[in-house]
């Protein structure tokens, strides 16, 4: 006879969320876009709109005879600066949108990718991240993730630091791992310590912002960030951002927040910051639970989902007049 | 199979394990070994109470980039994760293991580093590499002291202790350990044997510098089984070797009177109750064991070690009562 045993406590068990096919962002809203007034935001989702169309169009080719998923989001700033209220800015972010032929399924608020619902998203995702090793790293130095700098290469040592003690270090050019003959070096700032605790940092929280979108995180095996219903019956927008939940779904018929894919429609001024996610997304080893049940249940609908998680993230940059 | 991802089978899996006493006064109770093991936010510290108090760390990945060690001094160079964690077994004694596995060949180039992200603890030659060679470069001795080709090659052990060091820096521990021991290094290696080729086999060597090595020759090489059960070798090997220096030290059988039983409190406090050998072993490798308790026969020797611990305190408990 065979028997077994099992403890609950030593045997995670990871719960899967609802996906999408496409989880379509139709902008970022900051301070300066706000003070410029509706019609900057007009102007904003004119120019979305066609790129929109064109990645529903794609994705219902890719998903097949099956009726494509797509769900669509909005995200706003409130943890850099702090403008304007839920009350007076959703509705006219939803008359803008609507009046360009949109529909914002989805409004999160960029501080609920570092605080949701008593879990910090960033920084379980710092925890996450493994460095990709330059050559010669044989895992005797230790992580500098420490110092909250995250780069694609190996660091000028001029510049690294520690090992400047050593003696006079000539200067060398920093490189790229993996360049093509030349590289494109980038070093990433994830975030500053100051006396009120942590500030991450843009490009951190946006590639947070694209995990949460594709459904990648999970504290002790249970979905992070969840959508909270707000309908006609909750009444009007609260006054207050903090009163409203970090991610609220806005149309009752929307498909899931998270999707097997992003794609993300923002003007060429985000182009480093999505640089920067790109070079994070490329450093963050998810949980394998996670990842094989995507890539199973997308298996199973015939859809194709990249194995890495940087090439589930795709953009249209516009140019800003 | 761990990391496999489609590819082909690993054909080793190499580790070392760090053992050391947790440097506290009292051994940790539950809540607090979770604390102490909360390596990060979103994983549980996995925690298991029979048959005896156990908690794992979640796992903590490293990139790597560098040659592996070779006996002939051939360089291969590798690509990849190494996995690492902690283990604390009934509140006292604290384990860090890392390791990798490897299959026989890879790319000929250094893929995008998603690739590898997606493989964790797996870490990809670049080109073909010879096992035994790797085997035994990696479990062969090598000079103390700076060596610029350790150096060079894959260090399992630089993150293991690293672990150990991130793991005991913690202000969560007082710092007053009940008693003087060693830390104690095990460095493995499992190689995959083709299926039918009878139980597994293995070769556990004493080194007199304090390292162990062990070499493991199993069917179907699952990493995680293979890690565990070396976790387990190297905490039974490391309570025998820290209380047998402990009665060394007690001049057990010269000093009579109180003060070797005083010397020997400590172990009857914190350690006596630790073995359990083959207690988290499964049925695959417990063939293992069976073979290590007839020789070097581990048990054999701590119960006569315990008999002798046992026998001086019922000698010293006659005269009280005499009196009494």
């Amino acid at each position: 006879m065979e028997t077994t045993f099992r403890e609950e406590s030593a045997d995670p068990r990871t719960q899967s969320v609802p996906l999408s096919h496409l989880s379509l962002e139709l902008g970022h809203l900051y301070m300066e876009d706000f003070a410029a007034g509706a019609g900057r935001l007009r102007e904003q989702f004119t120019r979305v709109k066609p790129w929109a169309d064109a990645a529903r169009l794609s994705v219902a080719g890719a998903a097949g005879a099956r009726r494509p998923r797509v769900s669509t989001c909005f995200l706003v700033d409130d943890y850099f600066t702090r403008f304007s209220s839920p009350a007076e800015l959703v509705p006219m972010l939803l008359a803008e949108a609507e009046a360009c032929g949109l529909t914002i399924d989805y409004l999160a608020r960029e501080s609920g990718c570092a605080t949701a619902d008593g879990v910090e998203p960033a920084s379980l995702v710092e925890g996450r991240l493994v460095e990709s090793p330059p050559v010669g790293s044989n895992g005797s130095r230790p992580a500098v993730r420490e110092i909250g700098w995250l780069c694609n290469g190996e660091r000028s040592p001029a510049a690294g630091g520690g090992e400047a003690m050593s003696g006079a270090t000539a200067w060398a050019a920093p490189a790229e791992t993996g360049a093509r003959r030349h590289s494109v070096f980038m070093d990433v700032e994830l975030w500053d310590d100051g006396d009120r605790g942590r500030t991450w940092s843009c490009p951190f929280l946006a590639a947070v912002w694209q995990l949460l979108r594709l459904g990648l995180l999970r504290r002790e095996g249970r979905p992070v960030l969840q959508a909270v219903p707000w309908g006609g019956e909750r009444g009007a927008f609260p006054r207050s951002w903090d009163d409203l939940p970090p991610l609220v779904q806005l149309n009752p018929s929307a498909a899931p927040f998270a999707a097997y894919g992003t794609f993300s429609v923002l003007p060429s001024r985000f182009l480093p910051v999505e640089h920067a996610v790109r070079l994070v997304l490329g450093q963050v080893a998810l949980e394998e639970a996670v990842l094989r049940q995507t890539a199973e249940r997308a298996d199973r609908e015939g859809f194709a989902v990249p194995p890495a998680v940087t090439d589930r993230a795709a953009y249209a940059f516009y140019a800003e007049p | 199979m761990t990391g496999g991802a489609g590819e082909g089978p690993q054909a080793f899996v190499c580790g070392e394990v760090r053992t050391c006493l947790l440097q506290t006064s009292a051994s940790l109770p539950r809540a607090e070994a979770v604390r102490l093991l909360q390596l990060r936010s979103d994983e549980a510290v996995r925690f298991s109470e029979r048959p005896n108090m156990y908690a794992v760390s979640p796992e903590v990945l490293t990139g790597v980039d560098c040659a592996l060690p070779a006996a002939t001094g051939s360089r291969v160079r590798a690509v990849g994760t190494v996995r690492a964690r902690a283990v604390l077994t009934e509140g006292r004694v604290l384990q860090a293991t890392a390791r990798l596995s490897s299959p026989v060949s890879g790319a000929d180039r250094r893929l995008p580093w998603g690739h590898y992200l997606v493989r964790p603890g797996v870490v990809q030659p670049l080109g073909r590499l010879s096992v035994p060679d790797v085997a035994a470069g990696f479990l062969g001795a090598r000079p103390a002291g700076p060596d610029r080709h350790a150096a060079a090659t894959v260090d399992l052990g630089a993150i293991a202790e690293r672990l150990l060091a991130r793991v005991l820096g913690q202000p969560l521990l007082d710092r007053r350990a009940p008693f003087k021991s060693r830390r104690t290094r095990l460095r493995w290696f499992a190689v995959h044997a083709a299926d039918g080729q009878g139980p597994p086999a293995a070769e556990f060597t004493v080194a007199a510098d304090g390292l162990r090595t062990l070499w493991i020759s199993a069917a179907g090489l699952d990493a995680a089984e293979i890690a565990g059960f070396c976790e387990e070798l190297a905490l039974h090997d490391w309570l025998l070797t820290t209380l047998i220096r402990m009665v060394d030290r007690s001049r057990l059988g010269s000093t009579a009177g109180p003060e070797a039983v005083l010397a020997l409190r400590p172990a009857v406090d914190h350690l006596l109750h630790l073995w359990m050998p083959g207690a988290r072993t499964g049925a695959r490798l417990a063939p293992l064991w069976d073979g290590l308790e007839r020789h070097p026969g581990f048990t054999r020797q701590w119960q006569t070690l315990v008999q002798r611990i046992r026998d001086q305190l019922a000698l010293q408990a006659i005269p009280f009562r005499c009196e009494a």
